[in-house]
């Protein structure tokens, strides 16, 4: 892949220090000094801004960036939950997350709904919440949901001893939508013909917005973006691909396929696109917590919710819209929700006509050996499907 | 496997249970309820067999659906990974289904019995259901099944989405599912629900709690008067007929002969000597060796939290609806799917003293993540009660995962363990 780059510092050089520090960074730990909280949330479902409406920090938790022994989460977790799941709990038994306060989920999947079970046992977070997340998201749903997410802001006011105000909750709205306006003028960038950022650096800034406030955060992406925009740096692929899938946060296993001279231009996952994608609408006369309820429930869906469809046909639209050539899924092993997508997956995008690779990986494995040589097969195919 | 075996996936089950009924029925000791089992058994699949002929909609369901409706509809329910289970347990036999299942596109990381299912179904070897239902009561791959088995037998589907805690407000959500569970229903079957039988229904299924229970208690005797793997079939009466008067009918049976035991002071085994919590069920294919490891050794399952033991629930007849959603809250495996919390960890201390246990066996099925990720955390709380933990990895339905030597061999070295302790 040819890249045109000009000399300089990078804003991208910030968001890598923050992630290499993750978690215990400079300014997570500044915040505690200054004797703020911080709250560690699980799953995209859980409402970041009911969290920093009330003042509190809220931190993604996330497994090593590397693929690792994780013989303690085997121990706790048993080999046959996800390797993300492991890894988080690895981490948190460690004492590498014991800056939290407490620690909020939704009822995702398997996997994650045990790590909270045992995080809640085996390290007693002073606040713990997990909602229930509907699968469905007829109107009933949506109901029940609001009233998850009206329980969660009570059970967080009790632990606080104060009100989240709806003025708060409605700043928190204008925060948090900034910040998924600027990721979205970030994709758009994506779907130039010669894109000036790789997935992999894409993946360093998404997983530096999980890991800071959001107000610093906003601040240096929109630096971020005036700096890709003056660059002059351009990629010229092989072949542009989507990855789709499980969990993923470590940028070299999307920096592996680029080194083969793909690039990744978008991508289906809960620490990317269906994190940020869908903004919160506030209807005037509605309560603001009533607005976010419904973006979460209504957003770009993870392989837990039903109808499969829903989430399909953005992955679909998505293709499209970024012109890839093809799809590379990757699954950890014993993700269930997104294993038995898969099938139906691949028909749909075959029928779309979007190839498909399909890998079994760990979480957050750097896409070395056996899976280089797949890439590197998918790639050529790719290629030869063009000429 | 020829193509007329192939067909009769479900008549080798009704013949099979045919059969043992004919072995048993002959034999003085044979125990009354055994015989209603395996009856039941036979005519749970004659019914599946006969329901093209008699006009009857076969609805395939996933594991702890609320059966209860559709018996109350008149129409015919297939368990779906009832139907695998039962295949390793009586026929042997679930490789063709497996690799169907694989050839669907399924990664080893779903469970057998999701695999084998939607084999069985893209294999013709379960008969093509008219509707299929599905829940995510238990697990990720209850939740994600269905829309691969709409696919494959090119039929419509219904989902019930069980909220993961229990608040009025989710239990109301439940009773709205359960709502348009019905108008699917009647729109796909054209078939109407008879309010006054699942009335009906209702106040078995609350009868069929309390036996439960009942049953329950009398297994905390010492001696255990269960078998040592009995709890199976009480599992099967309520994934077959729920509510139904065979299931009332065979409960008092068991109920019956196990206080006669009671009272005579007779144990299921010759000289009980281990007292055993059951986490998980054991790999199908081996259930008999497993029994006879365990018969062999003195060794009797006398709990299992998971499956059999429920909690006091009182249903309403006159709010049918409402009350098939309590009992999917009551249902024993809510435990693996809700949050575990302290109360829900002290039920099995607790219910370990209560049942006086000697150990605890998790059978550690590749697929099951609910229960897999609780085995540190129990054996951790048995080692409080001075309670040892035997873990064993297997699968419940795939036999190249583990054999019985070697179930043998590590059951020897536990009870041995026992023994000294």
């Amino acid at each position: 892949m040819v890249v045109e780059t000009r000399p300089g510092t990078s804003v991208l050089d910030r968001f890598r220090e923050v992630n290499a520090a993750f978690p215990k960074t400079a300014e997570i730990l500044e915040w505690k000094k200054a004797g703020k909280k911080v709250i560690g949330w699980l799953c995209t479902y859980v409402p970041e801004e009911v969290i920093h409406a009330a003042g509190v920090l809220p931190i993604r938790i996330t497994g090593y960036s590397r693929e690792m022994e994780l013989d303690d989460g085997n121990a706790y977790l048993y080999i046959n939950n996800c390797s993300f799941s492991r890894s988080c709990f690895q981490l948190g038994i460690r004492g590498e997350y014991d800056f939290l306060d407490g620690v909020v989920g939704g009822s995702t999947c398997d996997g994650v709904r045990r790590l909270f079970d045992l995080w809640r046992i085996y390290l007693k977070p002073s606040f713990w919440h997990v909602l229930t997340v509907p699968r469905k998201t007829t109107e009933r749903a949506h109901v029940l949901y609001y009233d998850q997410c009206r329980r969660f802001r009570e059970h967080f006011e009790e632990y606080l001893g104060f009100k989240i105000t709806d003025e708060a909750l409605k700043q928190s709205i204008e925060v948090m939508n900034e910040q998924r306006s600027l990721m979205r003028k970030l994709y758009e960038l994506r779907k130039l013909d010669r894109p000036p950022i790789s997935g992999a650096e894409t993946m360093e800034v998404l997983n530096a917005s999980f890991r800071m406030t959001k107000e610093r955060f906003n601040q240096w992406l929109k630096e971020y973006l005036e700096e890709l925009k003056t660059s002059g740096k351009a990629y010229t692929p092989r072949a542009r691909v989507m990855v789709a899938g499980s969990v993923l946060t470590n940028a070299d296993f999307l920096k592996s396929i680029e080194e083969l001279g793909a690039l990744v231009v978008t991508d289906e996952l809960c620490t990317s696109t269906r994190y940020w994608s869908d903004p919160v609408v506030v209807d005037g006369g509605k309560p603001p917590l009533e607005a976010i309820a419904r973006r979460y429930l209504d957003n770009f869906p993870c392989a837990r919710m039903y109808p499969s469809d829903g989430r399909f046909n953005r992955i679909i639209q998505l293709a499209r819209d970024f012109q890839v050539d093809g799809v590379i899924s990757e699954i950890i092993r014993y993700c269930v929700p997104y294993a038995h997508d898969l099938p139906l997956l691949i028909d749909r995008l075959k029928e779309n006509n979007f190839p498909v690779l399909a890998l079994d990986v760990e979480y957050n494995t750097s896409g070395s050996g056996q899976i280089r040589t797949r890439v590197q097969a998918f790639l050529e195919m790719l290629e030869a499907r063009r000429k | 496997m020829t193509v007329a075996e192939k067909k009769s996936r479900i008549e080798s089950l009704a013949r099979s249970a045919r059969m043992v009924l004919r072995m048993i029925q002959g034999r003085p000791e044979t125990p009354k309820s055994d015989i209603l089992y395996f009856k039941m058994l036979a005519s749970y699949y004659q019914r599946i067999l006969n329901a093209p002929q008699e006009g009857k909609p076969v609805i395939a369901h996933t594991v702890f659906f609320p059966t209860e409706i559709l018996y109350a509809m008149d129409l015919v329910p297939m368990h779906t990974e009832g139907t695998t289970w039962f295949s390793a347990l009586f026929l042997g036999n679930t490789g063709d289904m497996l690799a169907a299942g694989a050839e669907q596109g399924l990664g080893p990381e779903v469970c057998s019995a999701h695999r084998a299912l939607a084999g069985g179904f893209a294999n013709g070897t379960l008969p093509r259901p008219e509707v299929v239902l599905w829940s995510n009561l238990v697990c990720d791959n209850t939740a994600k099944s269905g829309e691969l088995l709409e696919k494959i037998n090119r039929c419509p589907g219904y989902f019930l989405d069980h909220p993961f805690q229990h608040s009025p407000d989710e239990e109301k959500y439940l009773v709205a599912e359960l709502a348009d569970l019905v108008d699917f229903l009647e729109e796909r079957t054209g078939r109407k629900l008879n309010m006054d039988r699942l009335s009906e229904t209702v106040v078995r299924m609350d009868r069929e709690i309390q036996l439960l229970r009942e049953i329950a208690d009398l297994r905390k005797a010492v001696p255990s008067p269960f078998g040592p793997m009995s709890f199976l079939k009480l599992v099967g009466v309520d994934y077959m007929f729920t509510g139904q008067p065979e299931a009332i009918e065979y409960l008092e049976t068991v109920r019956g002969e196990l206080a006669q035991k009671v009272k005579e002071g007779k144990g299921c085994v010759p000289e009980e000597r281990f007292r055993l919590m059951l986490m998980f069920i054991p790999p199908l294919y081996l259930h008999n060796a497993i029994e006879k490891i365990l018969a062999q050794f003195g060794a009797v399952m006398v709990t299992e939290p998971y499956f059999t033991a429920w909690p006091e629930v009182k249903l309403d007849p006159s709010r049918p609806l409402e009350s098939v959603a309590r009992k999917c809250y009551a249902n024993p495996p809510m435990r693996m799917y809700q949050p575990l919390d302290d109360a829900a960890v002290k039920f099995y201390t607790e219910s370990g003293e209560d049942y006086k246990i000697n150990g605890a066996v998790n059978f550690a099925h590749v697929a099951c993540r609910h229960t897999c990720a609780t085995v540190k955390l129990f054996k951790d709380e048995f080692n409080k009660i001075d309670v040892p933990l035997l873990n064993l990895d297997c699968d419940i339905l795939d036999p190249t995962s583990t054999t019985e030597d070697d179930m043998r061999a590590k059951f020897e070295q536990f009870f041995e363990l026992l023994e000294d302790r």
